[in-house]
């Protein structure tokens, strides 16, 4: 804890509420999330089915507007920006991977990762090295010139990865981003977000149902009923001893009605 | 389901497909409307009659009927196709709670025939409206004094109503066809998203990319070419390569280069080029044929449009390249006298002046051993009756073809070139030194007509014996001052014409092809009328059905951050490369057949042309505006025009 208050801030959420639905019959799926995340982290968050993950995630990377609440990423409150100032913000300063990649399926991968810098100003030599540098990293570099559609699900999820990267966001979100890969390609992703955010030290947030994921994070949240239930850090501690914790605590939350999609 | 739900359904589905479909329903309507207009005119068989009396007025106008109802009918058929694709989740999940595929057709049905009556109800109504204007444009493009009056015609009314419920049930079938015959789990799948896309393979597609361009070039660089006798042949192997070759632009050449395009850029597309290079080049495969036959279409209307119309303001001045003289009398000057008494006693103020021409046998030109009969002129004598012509030299001869360029083989002549005139008992020679494209006299007087001097001419009779085939030729010819004189005169001058010769006056010819072309120039502008609309609103259509299969994409854009602005340049960059590129290609080849068919004619054609081409590009631009508007609204993107 002590080693974290030292850190910058990157994140930080306070109060945070959202409700769904018209007067009388109003669903909150946020009940007031208090949430600190500083550089550097790689933070999972686990609840049951319905308990507010994704409206979390999503509040949290701009895509939606909480209804009541602040969220401040590295200094700008972004809850009260314009959706003008939103979109800009989105994307110069994060990054996401989607559950189901949300690739374009008339661009290559290469044109898929290139897109999102497409709006910035760098030069063209520029762009291609640093292609050459994530690609080859995530190990895409000879499916370059392939189309989605063309490549597995695995590889997929590392081209969002790499769209999600390429702009060198200050924070990283992911919503299941294995929950459609089988159980060798969820192991070669998140060994590759876990050495991006050892290396890079780039932020992570990553949304998971599966207990096995959120091992590699460095700290693991627990939503239920759109409330924080409890976090666990790993800090020093084997990903097994980890893993081990993660299910007791799932197991007391009733983790079983686990999220599907 | 009760039958108050179905009926709710059929309500609610018809009422937000209105929002979505009124350019569909507006072009149906206008079709409507058009061809009320048609089978009114056309079933006014016994006015128009009157008016056009021996030309098949009646006829063209069955002929472009059944164009326009073909055209028609790609139209809905296509148009209606789109929407069932939009709308097959909607069928599907019908299905899918629990509605029989009856009720589903039965709401389909409902739906279609309400929208259909009423689109048909409309627009005979308003058909019935404009049908008063259109007449008024037709007799004014004709300078006909007659006031016609048209009623409402309700055996047009039943013939519509008849063609367009056919329509009607055509797409009934359509959609039954959808509802019956495909499987729920496709239904549900939807308009998904198009094809995959797939690598263009390098060597074939190029090879073949380029045959379209060298079949297009083929076909442009033949249609230059003097049209030989097999003519029709030639014009059949010209569009079958044009055709051919536009298709394989579309199904290969523009993915190719698109292709290259984007390996140049070497993945760094940008958004623009995104959203309109990289889904325009994988669709061009199944849009290829569809393309074809707008790019086809758009030329024929051009072509049509310009050359109707061009035909149509160079009446006159044709007429007068093919009949210098108002009349003219040959060999008859009992007649010419005559004529020339009834002018004095009406008070026409006119020029009479006798010519002496020589007619003999002669041969010049491409140099066979044919000969042929040649007429002889005095350029001093024309000169007095008032033409504007130099004088030739001694021994010197102009010869006034009126061959146009294409039919010609004047280009296989080299001037100066020698004439061989005369066979019996001697001969002249004498030195051919240009061809001019028009008369110098009447076309009807036989013989070629060579000018020369009068020292020439005289020469010429002395060295050649008159002999039955050489024969002097005097002709009376009359020129009116005034147009408006000239109709009093051409009736004095139709009781000199015998049955069985044919000879044309100036003021005759002009009318019947002033009636004819001015027909042909409404008709035209008519059927370009409703292409202009078809296919304009087909790929309208097109690009609703496409705004579907993208909308999961701009929803990842939104999430990856671009902004609306940025989405809808690229937008605006699609639609601009969708109708720009079978604009400019029709464009190209109606410029090539406009090109041809100006060889055909005496007059300019080339500001009809461009006339035609401008209203075409802007009424695409409209059309483009329009579409990207219901992209944008359809993404629920802010665009403002
Ligand atoms: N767009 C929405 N409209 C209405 N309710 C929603 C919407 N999205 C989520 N909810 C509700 O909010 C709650 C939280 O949903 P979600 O954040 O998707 O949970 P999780 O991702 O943890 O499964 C759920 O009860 C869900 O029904
Ligand atoms: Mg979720």
């Amino acid at each position: 804890m002590i080693q974290s208050d030292m850190k910058k801030t990157v994140l930080h959420a306070q109060q945070l509420r959202k409700s769904y639905g018209i007067k009388g019959n109003v669903q909150q799926a946020l009940r007031g999330i208090n949430l600190r995340i500083v550089e550097g982290e790689f933070v999972g968050i686990m609840g049951p089915s319905g308990s507010g993950k994704s409206t979390l995630i999503n509040v949290l990377a701009t895509m939606d507007k909480a209804t009541a609440g602040k969220v401040v990423v590295e200094d700008v409150d972004i809850s009260t920006m314009k959706d003008a100032e939103r979109s800009t913000f989105r994307c110069n300063k994060l990054g996401f991977i989607f559950q189901d990649y949300n690739l374009l399926d008339m661009l290559t991968v290469k044109e898929n990762i290139l897109l999102s810098i497409s709006l910035g100003k760098m030069k063209k030599k520029e762009v291609e090295a640093k292609f050459q540098q994530i690609a080859s990293d995530l190990g895409i570099l000879e499916i370059a010139h392939k189309y989605p559609h063309e490549i597995s699900g695995g590889q997929r999820q590392r081209t969002s990865a790499a769209r999600a990267l390429i702009h060198e966001p200050a924070l990283l979100f992911a919503d299941e981003p294995t929950g459609a890969l089988d159980s060798r390609a969820a192991t070669s992703l998140l060994e590759i977000m876990e050495k991006l955010n050892r290396q890079r030290s780039i932020t992570i947030l990553m949304v998971t149902h599966d207990p096995i994921a959120s091992s590699y994070c460095s700290r693991v949240v627990f939503l239920k009923d759109g409330m924080v239930y409890s976090e666990l850090y790993r800090g020093s501690k084997t990903r097994q001893t980890f893993y081990t914790e993660i299910m007791n605590v799932q197991a007391v939350l009733g983790g079983d009605h686990v999220d599907p999609a | 389901m009760t039958t108050l739900t179905l009926r709710e359904l059929v309500i609610r589905s018809m009422r937000s497909n209105m929002k979505h479909n009124y350019l569909y329903f507006f072009a149906f309507m206008m079709s409507t409307a058009l061809y009320f207009v048609f089978a009114t005119l056309a079933n006014d068989s016994l006015i128009m009659a009157a008016t056009f009396k021996d030309i098949e007025f009646v006829l063209l106008l069955k002929v472009s009927g059944i164009l326009l109802v073909a055209i028609m009918i790609i139209f809905v058929i296509y148009a209606n196709n789109v929407f069932l694709m939009r709308r097959s989740r909607e069928i599907g999940l019908y299905q899918l709670v629990g509605l029989t595929r009856r009720s589903v057709g039965l709401l389909l049905i409902t739906e279609n025939v309400l929208l259909g009556m009423g689109a048909l109800f409309i627009g005979i109504t308003s058909g019935a409206l404009v049908s008063r204007l259109f007449l008024l444009i037709l007799l004014k493009l004709i300078d006909s004094k007659n006031v016609l009056t048209i009623s409402f015609s309700s055996s047009a009314a039943i013939q519509t109503a008849i063609v367009f419920t056919i329509l009607i049930a055509l797409t009934l079938i359509q959609t039954l066809y959808k509802v019956y015959f495909t499987a729920l789990i496709e239904l549900l799948e939807g308009e998904r998203q198009g094809d995959q896309p797939v690598r263009p393979r390098a060597v074939l597609s190029s090879m073949m990319g380029l045959l379209g361009i060298v079949l297009i070039v083929a076909a442009y660089l033949l249609s230059n070419q003097t049209l030989g006798p097999a003519f029709l042949l030639q014009i059949l192997v010209i569009l079958a390569s044009i055709i051919l070759g536009t298709y394989l632009v579309f199904r290969v050449t523009i993915g190719w280069l698109f292709y290259q395009i984007r390996r140049i850029k070497n993945g760094q597309l940008g958004l623009k080029n995104s959203l309109s290079l990289a889904p325009i080049m994988h669709r061009m495969k199944s849009n290829a044929l569809s393309l074809t036959l707008i790019t086809v279409l758009s030329a024929m209307t051009l072509t049509m449009v310009a050359i109707a119309y061009s035909l149509y303001y160079s009446a006159e001045s044709e007429a007068r390249a093919m009949l210098p003289y108002d009349f003219i009398f040959e060999n008859n000057e009992h007649d010419a006298n005559s004529f020339r008494a009834e002018l004095e006693s009406a008070g026409l103020t006119f020029v009479h002046q006798p010519i002496e021409a020589v007619r003999l046998t002669g041969r010049f030109g491409t140099g066979t051993e044919d000969r042929h009969s040649i007429l002889l002129l005095a350029a001093e004598q024309l000169q007095a009756s008032g033409a504007d012509i130099v004088v030739p030299g001694q021994g010197e001869a102009i010869w006034y073809s009126g061959l146009r360029k294409l039919l010609s083989t004047e280009r296989n002549f080299n001037f100066p070139q020698v004439a061989y005139l005369g066979t019996y008992g001697g001969y002249a020679l004498i030195n051919v030194s240009e061809g001019i494209n028009r008369y110098m006299m009447n076309f009807n007087v036989q013989g070629s007509q060579l000018i020369v001097s009068e020292a020439t001419l005289a020469d010429i009779r002395q060295l050649i014996p008159i002999v039955p085939e050489q024969e002097i030729v005097h002709i009376d010819t009359y020129q009116i001052a005034l147009m408006s004189d000239r109709a009093a005169a051409s009736d004095y001058y139709e009781r000199y014409i015998k049955a069985d010769k044919y000879r044309p006056s100036f003021y005759a010819y002009y009318k019947d092809a002033h009636l004819k072309f001015g027909l042909t120039l409404f008709i035209a502008g008519f059927l370009g009328l409703v292409f202009m609309t078809a296919t304009g609103s087909i790929l309208y259509f097109k690009q609703m059905a496409e705004a579907e299969q993208e909308r999961n994409c701009y929803t990842i854009l939104r999430q990856l951050g671009f902004g609306e602005r940025e989405m809808i340049s690229g937008i605006i960059r699609k639609q601009l490369f969708v109708f720009a590129i079978p604009l400019v290609i029709g464009l190209v080849h109606s410029f090539f057949a406009v090109k041809t068919v100006s060889a055909l004619t005496l007059s300019d054609i080339s500001i009809p042309a461009a006339i035609a081409m401008t209203i075409y590009t802007l009424v695409y631009f409209v059309f483009a505006v329009l579409t990207v508007r219901y992209y944008s609204a359809f993404l629920n993107l802010k665009f403002i025009v």
